[in-house]
């Protein structure tokens, strides 16, 4: 009997629901980093408002790649809703915790994706996924360095717009 | 019901409520569930077992409302229409789930003879 279902794809069904998921994480992201943007640009943070939009285009172009990937394989890609996308945040400092939790928790997704792949002997998506496990080291680290910029220079008199400006700068090298 | 007369069509599997066949000629699946039986491609068979899958049983038990005590579906590309009470949810679900079953087995026999052929 032929084998009809690896034919049509060679994602399993539980790896094409991790990354349709993980899509609508991507997208839930883009999405938080834009409405940061926004609070931002309000509060007079104009460096700051630039650089999560940026990230927002980043976290999208990420989404893509996992839509494209999807149906390179011959699954379906599935376009997320996005909702419940926070537009108020409690402070200047507040925005980064909120970018740095949001980090990690996308880490924690791959992480899980990559041991499920692993798992299920799927080494062509195990090695698709290595690409964002690397892409996560970067934006760790530039959330945390961002975080630690508070305490570096500190809130008080003009460090806000000290931080501000120092924001953009932020560069991983490794 | 009878075994559609076709030589390419497989029984995946059978239930007392239906049964789920493989057309090797056409690449697609027959559903035969409710008295009527329905050609699908592989990826809309998968994703009528997710569309089954979905469905919220206990809210349609709880749920004393008239239209929750059914349920309708309208695959895409198919001129079948399931209308389904609670017990024809889960009889149709043990048959995709079932005929999913087989046909991943089918996949790990393939993986296993291709390597001992190799």
């Amino acid at each position: 009997m032929k084998d009809l279902l690896r034919l049509r794809t060679s994602l399993t069904e539980e790896i094409e629901t991790l990354l349709n998921e993980q899509i609508k994480v991507e997208a839930h992201s883009s999405s938080v980093y834009l409405a940061m943007s926004s609070w931002c640009n309000r509060n007079g943070f104009d460096n700051s408002a630039d650089y999560f939009q940026k990230q927002s285009g980043e976290e999208r172009e990420h989404m893509l790649k996992l839509f494209g990937f999807i149906n390179d394989m011959g699954g379906r890609a599935i376009s997320p809703e996005v909702t419940n996308i926070p537009q108020e945040f409690e402070s200047f400092r507040a925005v980064f915790e909120t970018a740095l939790q949001q980090e990690i928790y996308v880490t924690q997704q791959f992480n899980r994706i990559a041991d499920r792949c692993f798992k299920a002997k799927d080494f062509m998506s195990f090695q698709f996924i290595q690409w964002f496990l690397k892409e996560q080291i970067e934006e760790e680290y530039i959330a945390r360095r961002a975080l630690e910029l508070f305490d570096v220079i500190g809130e008080e008199g003009t460090g806000r717009w000290e931080i501000d400006k120092q924001v953009p700068k932020i560069k991983y090298e490794n | 019901m009878a075994k559609p007369a076709c030589k390419n069509l497989e029984e995946i599997f059978r239930t007392p409520h239906g049964a789920v066949y493989q057309c090797n000629r056409a690449n697609c699946f027959w559903l035969e569930f409710a008295g009527g039986i329905s050609a699908f491609k592989a990826s809309d068979f998968l994703h009528l077992k997710k569309q089954v899958e979905q469905i919220d049983v206990p809210e349609m038990v709880q749920n004393t409302a008239r239209m929750a005590d059914i349920v309708i579906l309208n695959p895409f590309r198919s001129e079948r229409c399931f209308v389904l009470t609670v017990t024809d949810v889960l009889n149709l679900r043990e048959l995709l789930q079932g005929a999913k079953v087989m046909l991943d087995l089918n996949s790990m026999l393939y993986d296993c003879l291709h390597a001992m052929a190799v």
